[in-house]
């Protein structure tokens, strides 16, 4: 058995640096056991809710746990509201549908729990959005996990076919067209077909103001829009603006009153286990100040920690799963919740807590989130392997003024997420050389415990683009250079403004896929794909026989690239087209202060453009795209017949022609040959095509290359690729991440590749993973942030580390139930290694285990 | 055989005048649950004339 921290010495700078652990009872753990001793839960409440955690992960499409299923209110609820509204403006029946099932939704209150709130009728179930996608609800019907009454779920189903997002926008398409989109291996589906969504809900408004204010505000407005159009002369050419106003009001206010009973019930339930169920004194206390907080809010401003937190969560399970579905948990948490430490641990003024109290309420948080179930389609499980949701919140960065924005609260969450170790939500830490040093040390603690997170990305570069997309702003509203600074992740990698206004509501805005490898396969073969769904995936760009330069198979495949591309972004803004009529979001508009003030609904309301698109497994393409420059066109060893016949063979028979596209120059290695080509590929065709687009809100759409599962999904469907690789294989792991275990030359060579893409990028992830021994040292920390401190004087957005043995994920496959607490990073987001199948934990361990030679430090001039 | 009334069972709260959601009649059906990962109470509203159902538990 391997003991955790190899013998190696390194000689640096005329000295020898031994690598022993940093604590010195670590040397006792065996290698393949480790991250089995690192959870610390700060209390046994948190111990027993971590060891009772309803997961919701999936794994290959399946819920691992088998009393996982769709629940029938909320579609029930939903459908009913619809059919009683008939007739009424559309966004008053969409404000009554979020009432009718608020108001008879069942409410679930479980044991141990400070944090409350759930969003389906029973903690083990998830509801379902057939307004969004009667396809992804069908699929659920035929499947173990269909809600029941099926009968019932079905004809709910049929009633929204006619009804729904997909049968809106499809009329306006190509079928021909959308079919291709509906083979996800050259473009994700349309967002209209798929439900899948996103947004950054402004929360602030919710915990600043509370929600009787927000009805003050609507209320107020429409007496103003009233006088208006009753104050003479009437001008026709702005007065009828206040129809629609008004009734964005209205439905705002419907919502929110609903939502505040809604909170009330809480409160009731809480006080009826209180007085009728519960037996522990203790118990029965804490969950009469829990009623007393739900009571309050979100109904009142917050006052102190834990009126914050359910207030959050509140707003949290509406935005997110309640009035529509949507991925993510995006919010600068640390910022959010500052103020209200401050009364609560600070100056003790309210909810007095010790700092340990807060660290208690964020482990909570994390295990609500851990438990959130989404009425995701089976491809959409399928593509966050081990996960059961993309959840990811931002701390760190800068104020508006460039300061430091890090804070005791930073420090909480972090401190929480390693003691608890869930694998979400995720956290993203926005990295600047003002970062305080005990923070930047709990960023460090969270990553070589093996969290995967924070993952982290480059604080200026974030800023600067939110300064950028300002200038498209349609209104002339967008970020303000303060506000600017104002920016999380929407998801995974993109970042986004927050806070009362101008933040992202709908994916329409950013988000989906594209898919690089595959294009360049089909450009191959004159547009059709041969491997997969044998059919004509994109336009005809010419036979191999035309294709008589390197420039040619360049331009052919720019040409497959902008058919496919232009496909991607006008789906999703014919998507949102129809969001804004049919889907809109009474409650997300009544707590943005745009959507208040302009009488708008949110899906309408664009004031800060953020266009985005997923390019995902651009390595692959890119790479390909070398080895064919170099053994086709410069050394002439083959000729583009000769190579296609190999791949169409799967390089059965060709093994030593494929053994050498296979040794072509490859990405991540600071190669003079491959990294000028691959930079053009991204900089000129991936992000310099995506730039020429104009979206919804009037900025252009640029590339945050990312990969979730899509890099299995979706190289499970791409056939046999030009840099060596089978059909069939998994693509690249990340949006510019080296191809697993091909980036050979150490870390720092992997950043000087990396680091020359930079024109017409939103954001790019790279993934790496670092040595366990080395990590967790006595110097692991001093080399983490000198390799920090390179990264960002290098302008790289985003890196993120596995920090895991070989012989720990081996062993996890070999005895999966002793490794429940092993967390890996698969892409944008962490799994439990165990969940994930087979084939996602390979492309794990396959990644390149960097170690840190000599050269390495001296180039991160680390200082020893 | 006439059937019970929600009012008649044990797990019947009614809604108190002045909530938000108040109603003459109306109520919170609370009842608990357990499983293998421990207990939970789920809360939905009924009518003190809704017909019984399947977890029933008559008044003392």
């Amino acid at each position: 058995m391997n003991q955790m921290v190899s013998a190696k010495v390194l000689e640096y700078r005329s000295k020898t640096l031994n690598f022993t652990p940093e604590d010195p009872t670590e040397a006792k753990i065996p290698a393949e056991e480790l991250h089995e001793h690192l959870q610390k839960p700060s209390t046994a409440r948190t111990k027993r809710l971590k060891d009772r955690c309803r997961w919701k992960h999936a794994s290959a499409g399946e819920f691992i746990e088998k009393s996982v299923t769709a629940g029938i209110e909320r579609m029930r609820y939903l459908t009913e509201a619809h059919k009683a509204s008939v007739g009424q403006p559309q966004v008053i029946r969409r404000a009554l549908g979020l009432a009718n099932v608020l108001n008879k939704g069942t409410l679930v209150l479980q044991q141990d729990e400070f944090i409350i709130g759930y969003h389906a009728e029973d903690p083990n179930m998830f509801p379902l959005y057939p307004e969004l996608s009667h396809m992804a609800v069908q699929d659920y019907l035929m499947s173990d996990y269909s809600p029941q009454p099926a009968k019932e779920a079905q004809e709910i189903n049929e009633y929204w076919k006619p009804h729904s997002l997909q049968s809106k926008c499809q009329p306006y398409f190509d079928m021909a067209d959308l079919g291709r989109m509906y083979q996800v291996s050259s473009m994700e589906a349309p967002s209209f077909a798929s439900g899948y969504n996103s947004i950054v809900p402004p929360y602030e408004t919710v915990l600043e103001d509370g929600l009787l204010a927000r009805i003050k505000l609507a209320e107020k407005n429409i007496v103003q829009a009233q006088k208006v159009m009753t104050t003479f002369p009437w001008n026709g050419t702005t007065g009828l603006d206040n129809i629609d106003k008004i009734d964005n009001w209205k439905a705002m206010i419907i919502a929110c009153k609903a939502v505040i009973a809604w909170a009330r019930r809480h409160a009731r339930l809480c006080r009826i286990v209180a007085e009728n169920f519960e037996t522990d004194p203790k118990r029965q206390a804490e969950l009469l100040e829990i009623a007393d907080i739900c009571q309050r809010i979100p109904a009142e401003p917050c006052k102190g920690l834990k009126d914050a937190m359910q207030a959050k969560f509140f707003t949290f399970l509406i935005c997110h799963a309640i009035e529509r579905y949507a991925s993510g948990y995006a919010q600068k948490e640390d910022t959010l919740l500052w103020p209200y430490y401050k009364a609560s641990v600070i100056d003790k003024k309210f909810q007095p807590m010790d700092h340990m109290g807060a660290v208690e309420l964020v482990e909570m948080e994390r295990l609500k989130i851990s438990e959130h179930g989404a009425g995701k389609s089976r491809a959409y499980r399928e593509i966050f392997p081990g996960s059961n949701d993309l959840f990811i919140l931002t701390v760190g960065g800068t104020k508006a003024d460039g300061s430091d924005a890090c804070n005791d609260m930073t420090d909480a969450i972090l401190e929480a997420a390693k003691r608890i170790r869930t694998a979400e939500p995720s956290i993203v830490f926005r990295y600047s050389k003002v970062n305080r040093p005990q923070t930047l040390r709990w960023v460090f603690n969270c990553v070589r415990d093996g969290l995967g997170y924070p993952s982290i990305k480059h604080d200026d570069i974030g800023t600067a683009q939110m300064k950028e997309f300002s200038q498209y702003s349609l209104n002339h509203n967008g970020a303000t250079d303060e506000e600017a600074h104002n920016w999380v992740n929407v998801l995974c990698m993109s970042p986004g403004i927050h806070g009362r206004r101008k933040t992202q509501k709908t994916r329409s805005e950013g988000g989906g896929s594209i898919f690089p490898a595959k294009l360049l396969e089909i450009t191959l073969n004159n547009g059709y794909d041969w491997s997969y769904a044998d059919m004509q995936l994109g336009p005809k760009t010419g036979e191999l026989s035309t294709l008589k330069s390197f420039d040619d198979v360049w331009e052919a495949f720019r040409k497959q690239y902008q058919y496919a591309l232009n496909l991607c972004i006008s789906t999703k803004d014919v998507s949102r087209y129809f969001e804004q009529r049919f889907l809109q979001m009474p409650f997300v508009s009544s707590i943005d202060d745009g959507c208040m003030e302009l009488g708008m609904d949110a899906n309408a309301l664009s004031e800060q453009p953020n266009g985005w698109h997923n390019p995902i497994t651009t390595i692959v393409a890119a790479n390909s795209m070398v080895a064919i420059k170099k053994l086709v066109f410069d050394e002439k060893k083959y000729t583009l017949e000769q190579l296609n016949q190999a791949l169409m063979a799967n390089w059965e028979g060709y093994e030593e022609m494929r053994l050498e596209f296979k040794r072509a120059p490859k990405w991540g290695n600071d190669d003079s040959y491959a990294d000028p080509i691959i930079t053009k590929f991204y900089e000129d065709i991936i992000g310099g095509e995506m730039r020429k687009i104009t979206n919804y809100s009037g900025g252009p759409v640029l590339p945050t290359g990312q990969a979730v599962g899509l890099y299995m999904e979706v190289g499970s469907r791409t056939g046999p690729t030009p840099d060596g690789r089978f059909g069939g294989e998994a693509a690249d792991d990340g949006g510019i991440s080296p191809y697993m275990g091909t980036d050979k030359k150490g870390p720092t060579a992997v950043l000087r590749s990396v680091s020359k893409v930079q024109k017409n990028q939103k954001a790019n992830l790279l993934n790496q993973r670092l040595s366990v021994p080395i990590m967790r040292s006595q110097h692991g920390f001093d080399i983490w942030h000198s390799y920090m401190d390179t990264w960002f004087d290098l302008k790289i957005d985003h890196v993120q580390f596995n920090v895991v043995s070989t012989d720990e994920l081996k062993a996890a496959q070999r005895e999966p139930e002793k490794h429940q607490d092993l967390i890996v990073r698969v892409s944008g987001y962490s799994a439990r290694f165990v969940d994930i199948p087979t084939y996602g934990q390979n492309t794990i361990i396959a990644r390149q285990e960097q170690d840190f030679s000599a050269s390495d430090l001296e180039f991160l001039n680390v200082d020893i | 055989m006439e059937s019970n009334t929600c009012k008649q069972c044990r797990q019947f709260f009614p809604v108190p005048e002045g909530a938000d959601d108040y109603q003459a009649g109306k109520a919170d059906c609370v009842i608990e649950k357990e499983d293998e990962k421990g207990k939970y109470w789920l809360s939905k509203p009924v009518y003190e004339t809704s017909q019984q159902c399947e977890a029933f538990r008559m008044k003392h």
